[in-house]
C-alpha cells in the first residue's frame, strides 16, 4: 500500500530526501490548530505557509491540511499542519486530527473573552486526550488590534506558564511572531526520540493507527 | 442636460439610460471595529439600491442595474422616457401650459411619490430634471427618475455631495433634518407653484442666498410662505387669480411644520384634481406607430438582452466622456505622511460630479431581433397539432443550437431570447406547467430567471410563511452567523454589502428558528448564500428555496448529532467510487486517503463552500434536476476529474490538493456527473437517511436494512432484487450475475445467462482476473454492471472486493442474497 514508506515521528531521513541535503537530519511533525471559530487559525497558518493574508478568509468546514517545511540549526522540520474548523459543533471531529498529533497551537482572540474561555477547555482536552509528550503552544491572535483587547497579556502569559505552553501574542494579519511561534514548537520539539507510533495519519478508527496504515 | 434635449426625436428607441456618480472614498487604511477593512461605499450603495430594481409602477422609472466602476464610480442604469420637465417646459415657452395641464403633470408625479412613500421611501431630489413627460396635450404621461437616490446613498451618507436641489427645498431639510416624505410634498409643491407661477424661483441667487431665504419666511410664520415668494418674484397677482382650491392646496403644502402638510396619498384625493380624473386613461400606446414587439417585454429582460448584444455601460459614458481614463501615474500621492495621509496632485476634473443623463441605444438590438417571428416573443405552450408542426421544424434547429458547450448558449442572444421569453411563460403558469418547466431545465437554464426557475424545480410556492417567522429575537447561534457571515463569499458584491449581510443573517436566523429539530451548522451560510444571490431582492423565494432544497439533498444533516447521516453519506460516496472507479477508489483507500478528510465540506454544503458562485450555478442547474444521490456522483466526477493526478499521489499530495482544490471544469463534471447518475441503478446509491418519497417496493432494500457497520464493512454497493429484476427485463445486455454458489446449488436453480464462479473453488490471493480461470470473463463483465449473488453474504463482499481490486467497473452485491430472486413473480429463474 505505502510507495515511499514514511518516517514515523522524528527521525534521520536525510538518505531519503531527493533534494536533500544529506548531511541535514530531517523531521516531519504532526501539528493541529484548536480554537473558538473566527479567532484566525486558518490566517495563522496561511500566513505561515504561504505569506499570504485575506481579511476575508472563508470558515473551515471539517478541517484543512497543509504543509510547511523550515530548517533550525541542522534539522530540516517538516510540519504537517491540521487547521481544524472553530465550531463547537464540529467538535466531534476533533480527536480525529489531535490524537497523534506531536504539537498543537490553541489560538484565541485576544479582543474576545469566550475565545479564551475556550482554548483553556482545549488545553485542558489536550492535557487529557492527547498524546503525553504533545507540545501545546498557546497564541493570542490578532495583536494588531490590541489597542481594543480584552484578554490581558498578563494574563495569559501566566496561565500559560501555570499549564507549561508556549505562549505569544502573534498577528496574522501583520505576520507577528507567527513564523516565530511555529519555530519555538520546532525547538522544543524532540528531534532525536524515535517514536513511530505518534505520527498518524488522522483517521477516525484508533485501531488502525497502531497498524501501518498511518504510514504512506 | 443638453444631451438630454437634443436626443428628443427618436425617445421611442431609447429607453434606457445611464447616470454616473462617485461613492464617497474611505480615507485610507482604516478598518473596522472587527479589524477587517470598511465595506467600499460603492458596494454598500449596490446592496441598497438593489430594492430599488422591484419598483415598478406607471408614474416611476424602473431601476435597471446599478453598476461598479474603477475608483468607487457608481453607474445606474435605468428606464428613461420622454424628456425632462425643464425641457417640456421650455418647449412650450411660447404658449403658456394650461393650468389643468400642469395640474394633470402633478398629479401623476404626487401619484409617483405616494407610491414610493407606501415603500416607505423618500425621493429628496425632486426637480424638474427628475420628472419626465412624454406624449403631449391631454396624453401625458409621467415618471418620476433618479428618485433612488437619497435610498442607494443612505440618505446622502454614502456619497460626497448633497442629495436634493436647494430651490426645492423645505425648511427641515435646509435644516438637516432628512427621511420625511412631507419634505418630498414641500418640493412638490414648490415645483407646482414655480410652474403655475410660470417663472423659475430665484433664477440669479446663490444657493446660501435660497436656503437663507427660504428659513427666513419660515421663521415668519404670519404671512404664508406662498404668498412671499409669489411676492418676491412679483407674481403675486397671478397667484391671487389661481382657483381657491388649488391656492388651499399649496398653502397646505407649503406649511413650515411638516406634520401640517399633507401626505401624497392625500395630495391625489385633494378637489383641485376631482375634474382630471375623469379625463380619459392616459396610454402611450394609443400613438399611431405600433411598438415593436421587444418594447412589450419587460424592461429587466430589454437591459439583458442589450448587455448580451454587447451592450457594455461604461463604454457609452466612455464615449460621452463621462468616464475619462488617466495615467494612474498621475495620481501617486506627492507626499505620504506616516499617519497614512498623503498629499496627492488635484484631482482632475474627470472625478467631479457629472449628472448628465446617458441614452443607451437600443435601435441596433431591435434590429437585430426583429426578424424572430412573434410566437417567439410570446410562445405557446399549448397549441393545436398542425401548429406545433410548424413548431418541430424550429426546434429542430434550436436542438443544433442545444449541443454547442453552455458558455456559448448562455452568450448567443438570440438563443437566450428565445429561452427567457419561454421560460417567462413557463413561470407564469406554474405549477400547472411544473413538467414542462422540469423538461426545458434539463436542456439549461437561463441565467436571467435561474431564481425563479430554481424555486419552481424545487416545489416552492410562495405562501407568506415567511414575514411571519422570528428573525430577530437573540438566540446562542447569533455570535456564529455573525462571524461567519463576513466571510462568505465575499468577493461577490452583493454578498459582502451591509445589505447582503443583513438578509442572509435574516434567512439563516429564520432557517434555524423554523426548524427546531435542527441546529446551525457552519457551512450553512455558504449553501444559502446561492439562494440569496438569485433572489436578492425576493427573501421569501430564497428562503423557500432553501427550506424546500435541505430536506430533498442534506436531510437530517443538520441535526446537533449529524454523525451517523454523514459517515453513512460518505461511506455510501467510498462505494459509489469504488462502483465507478474502482482503480482510484482503492489508490485512495491504499493511502487512508478518506472521504472523511476531504468530503465533509462537499456534502454538507453541497460544494458552495468549496467553487465560486458562478460555478455553483451551474453545479446546482444539474443537481436541482437530480434526486438525493445525484450530489454523490459530482463528488465522483470531481475524483474523476483529478484522477491522473491523485493516482500519483500519495496521501499528502492529494489531501494538499484537496485543501486548495484545483480549477475543476465545471461543464464535463457536470456531464460525467450526469452520465453516471443515469447509469447507475437506484437501489445503489440507497441511503437510510435519504428522503424517502414513496414507500419501498417489497424487493427494494428497505430502510433500516443495511446498518451503518455493515455498510462500512463494505466495498461496493447493495443493489436491489427490483433493479436485477428490472434489468433482466429491459436491459439483459447491461447485467453480467455472477453467482458465487456451488455448481450443485447452480444446477438445480439460477438466473439465465449468470455465470457460476463457486466461491470455494477461487483463491482471491492474486489480484487478476485470469486468476479465476473463467474463459473471457473480462469481455463478459465489460461495461455491465456486475452483480455478485451468493447465499453467504461474506462470500459475495470479499468477490466484489476482489473484482474491485481487478479493477472491474460497476460491481455490487445482491442484497439479501440469491433466496430474494425466488419471491420475484413472475418466476424468472430456470434450472438445468
Amino acid at each position: 500500500m505505502a510507495t515511499t514508506p514514511r518516517s514515523g515521528g522524528s527521525s534521520s531521513g536525510a538518505a531519503q530526501r531527493p533534494n536533500g541535503t544529506s548531511q541535514n537530519k530531517s523531521c516531519q511533525f504532526k501539528l493541529v490548530l484548536l480554537g473558538e471559530s473566527a479567532v484566525g487559525k486558518s490566517s495563522l497558518v496561511l500566513r505561515f505557509v504561504k505569506g499570504q493574508f485575506h481579511e476575508y478568509q472563508e470558515s473551515t468546514i471539517g478541517a484543512a491540511f497543509l504543509t510547511q517545511t523550515i530548517c533550525i540549526e541542522d534539522t530540516v522540520v517538516k510540519f504537517e499542519i491540521w487547521d481544524t474548523a472553530g465550531q463547537e459543533r464540529y467538535h466531534s471531529l476533533a480527536p480525529m486530527y489531535y490524537r497523534g498529533a506531536q504539537a498543537a497551537i490553541v489560538v484565541y482572540d485576544i479582543q474576545n473573552q469566550d475565545s479564551f474561555q475556550r482554548a483553556k477547555t482545549w488545553v485542558k482536552e489536550l492535557h487529557k486526550q492527547a498524546s503525553p509528550n504533545i507540545v501545546i503552544a498557546l497564541a493570542g491572535n490578532k495583536a494588531d488590534l490590541s489597542n481594543i483587547r480584552v484578554v490581558e497579556f498578563d494574563e495569559a502569559k501566566q496561565y500559560a506558564e501555570e499549564n507549561g505552553l508556549l505562549f505569544m501574542e502573534t498577528s496574522a494579519k501583520t505576520g507577528m511572531n507567527v513564523n516565530d511561534i511555529f519555530l519555538a514548537i520546532a525547538k522544543k520539539l524532540p528531534k532525536n526520540d524515535n517514536n513511530p507510533g505518534t505520527v498518524i495519519k488522522p483517521n477516525g478508527n484508533e485501531s488502525t493507527q497502531t497498524t501501518n496504515n498511518c504510514c504512506k | 442636460m443638453a444631451a438630454g434635449a437634443t436626443s428628443l426625436t427618436k425617445s421611442e428607441t431609447r429607453r434606457l439610460c445611464a447616470i454616473t456618480f462617485f461613492a464617497r472614498l474611505h480615507p485610507g487604511d482604516v478598518c473596522g471595529s472587527n479589524g477587517l477593512p470598511l465595506t467600499p461605499n460603492s458596494i454598500a450603495i449596490l446592496g441598497r439600491s438593489q430594492r430599488l430594481k422591484e419598483l415598478q409602477h406607471e408614474h416611476l422609472c424602473q431601476y435597471l442595474d446599478v453598476v461598479r466602476g474603477k475608483h468607487e464610480r457608481t453607474i445606474v442604469v435605468s428606464e428613461y422616457v420622454g424628456c425632462t420637465l425643464e425641457d417640456y417646459v421650455k418647449r412650450h415657452s411660447q404658449t403658456p401650459i394650461k393650468q389643468t395641464h400642469i395640474l394633470r403633470i402633478f398629479h401623476q408625479v404626487a401619484s409617483g411619490l405616494a407610491v414610493l412613500h407606501a415603500q416607505r421611501l423618500v425621493v429628496h431630489n425632486l426637480e424638474p430634471r427628475h420628472i419626465l413627460v412624454e406624449g403631449s396635450k391631454d396624453a401625458v404621461q409621467v415618471k418620476l427618475f433618479n428618485y433612488g437616490m437619497h435610498h442607494m446613498t443612505k440618505g446622502g451618507a454614502y456619497v460626497p455631495f448633497p442629495i436634493g436641489n436647494v430651490r426645492y427645498m423645505s425648511p427641515e431639510r435646509l435644516l438637516g433634518v432628512n427621511g420625511n416624505i412631507k419634505s418630498d410634498v414641500w418640493a412638490w409643491a414648490m415645483l407646482l407653484l414655480e410652474q403655475l407661477l410660470q417663472t423659475e424661483l430665484w433664477p440669479k441667487l446663490k444657493l446660501s442666498n435660497i436656503a437663507w431665504k427660504v428659513l427666513a419666511f419660515a421663521r415668519n410664520t404670519k404671512v404664508s410662505v406662498v404668498e412671499k415668494i409669489a411676492r418676491e418674484h412679483q407674481r403675486l397677482e397671478l397667484y391671487q387669480q389661481l382657483p381657491l382650491e388649488v391656492r388651499e392646496l399649496l398653502e397646505r403644502c407649503l406649511s413650515v411644520l411638516p406634520a401640517q402638510r399633507p401626505l401624497p396619498a392625500e395630495l391625489l384625493q385633494h378637489p383641485c384634481f376631482a375634474q382630471l380624473s375623469q379625463a380619459p386613461a392616459v396610454r402611450p400606446d394609443a400613438s399611431a406607430e405600433p411598438v415593436p414587439l421587444l418594447l412589450r417585454c419587460p424592461l429587466t429582460q430589454i437591459y439583458h438582452l442589450w448587455q448580451l448584444a454587447g451592450g457594455d455601460v461604461q463604454a457609452e459614458l466612455k464615449k460621452e466622456g463621462l468616464i475619462r481614463s488617466e495615467a494612474p501615474i498621475l495620481a501617486l500621492p506627492q507626499i505620504v505622511r506616516l499617519s497614512g495621509a498623503s498629499v496627492c496632485p488635484p484631482r482632475s476634473q474627470s472625478y467631479l460630479m457629472d449628472d448628465r443623463v446617458v441614452l443607451l441605444k437600443l435601435q441596433p438590438l431591435l434590429q437585430r431581433l426583429s426578424r424572430l417571428p412573434a410566437s417567439v416573443y410570446f410562445p405557446l405552450l399549448h397549441m393545436p397539432r398542425q401548429q406545433q408542426q410548424q413548431q418541430q421544424q424550429q426546434q429542430q434547429q434550436q436542438e443544433q443550437q442545444q449541443q454547442l458547450p453552455l458558455l456559448i448558449r448562455e452568450r448567443d442572444i438570440e438563443y437566450q431570447f428565445r429561452r427567457v421569453r419561454l421560460f417567462t411563460r413557463l413561470l407564469h403558469g406554474y405549477p400547472h406547467t411544473a413538467e414542462q418547466l422540469q423538461r426545458e431545465a434539463a436542456i439549461d437554464i437561463p441565467p436571467l430567471l435561474r431564481g425563479p426557475i430554481w424555486a419552481a424545480l424545487l416545489g416552492v410556492l410562495p405562501n407568506a410563511s415567511y414575514a411571519k417567522i422570528d428573525k430577530f429575537t437573540a438566540t446562542s447561534t447569533d455570535r456564529q452567523i455573525e462571524v461567519d457571515i463576513p466571510r462568505c463569499h465575499q468577493y461577490d458584491e452583493l454578498l459582502s454589502s451591509p445589505d447582503g449581510h443583513r438578509k442572509l443573517k435574516r434567512l439563516l436566523k429564520a432557517w434555524v428558528t423554523a426548524h427546531p429539530q435542527y441546529v446551525y451548522w457552519q457551512g450553512l451560510d455558504s449553501l444559502t448564500a446561492p439562494f440569496l444571490y438569485l433572489n436578492f431582492n425576493n427573501e421569501e423565494m430564497a428562503f423557500l428555496s432553501l427550506f424546500r432544497f435541505i430536506p430533498k439533498y442534506l436531510q437530517w444533516f443538520f441535526l446537533k448529532d449529524n454523525s451517523a447521516i454523514i459517515k453513512e453519506y460518505l461511506c455510501k460516496f467510498s462505494q459509489l467510487s469504488a462502483f465507478h472507479e474502482p482503480l482510484l477508489a482503492q489508490h485512495l483507500a491504499s493511502i487512508n486517503f478518506i472521504p472523511e478528510l476531504f468530503a465533509i465540506p462537499w456534502f454538507l454544503t453541497m460544494f458552495s463552500h468549496v467553487f465560486p458562485l458562478h460555478k455553483i450555478l451551474h453545479l446546482w442547474d444539474k443537481l436541482m434536476l437530480g434526486d438525493s444521490s445525484y450530489p454523490l456522483f459530482i463528488g465522483v466526477a470531481i475524483l474523476k476529474q483529478l484522477k491522473s493526478t491523485l493516482l500519483n499521489s500519495g496521501f499528502n499530495e492529494c489531501i494538499l490538493l484537496f485543501s486548495d482544490l484545483p480549477d475543476i471544469v465545471m461543464e464535463s463534471c457536470v456531464i460525467e456527473s450526469q452520465k453516471m447518475y443515469e447509469c447507475t441503478p437506484k437501489s445503489i446509491t440507497h441511503r437510510q437517511h435519504a428522503l424517502r418519497v414513496q414507500t419501498p417496493h417489497v424487493l427494494d432494500i428497505g430502510a433500516g436494512e443495511v446498518e451503518l457497520q455493515h455498510l462500512q464493512s463494505e466495498l461496493c454497493p447493495r443493489i436491489s432484487a427490483k433493479d436485477v429484476h428490472q434489468l433482466l427485463l429491459h436491459a439483459p445486455e447491461q447485467l453480467a450475475l455472477i453467482d458465487l454458489r456451488s455448481v450443485v446449488e447452480f444446477g438445480h436453480v439460477h438466473v439465465p445467462h449468470s455465470i457460476n464462479i463457486p466461491f470455494a473453488t477461487v483463491q482471491l490471493g492474486e489480484q487478476r482476473l485470469e486468476a479465476l480461470q473463467v474463459p473471457q470473463l473480462e469481455v463478459q463483465l465489460r461495461q455491465r454492471i456486475v452483480v455478485c449473488v451468493s447465499n453467504i453474504h461474506q462470500h459475495a463482499v470479499e468477490f466484489s472486493q476482489f473484482l474491485v481490486a481487478c479493477g472491474v467497473l460497476r460491481t455490487c452485491i445482491l442484497h439479501k442474497g440469491f433466496n430474494v430472486l425466488h419471491s420475484i413473480e413472475p418466476n424468472i429463474l430456470i434450472s438445468n
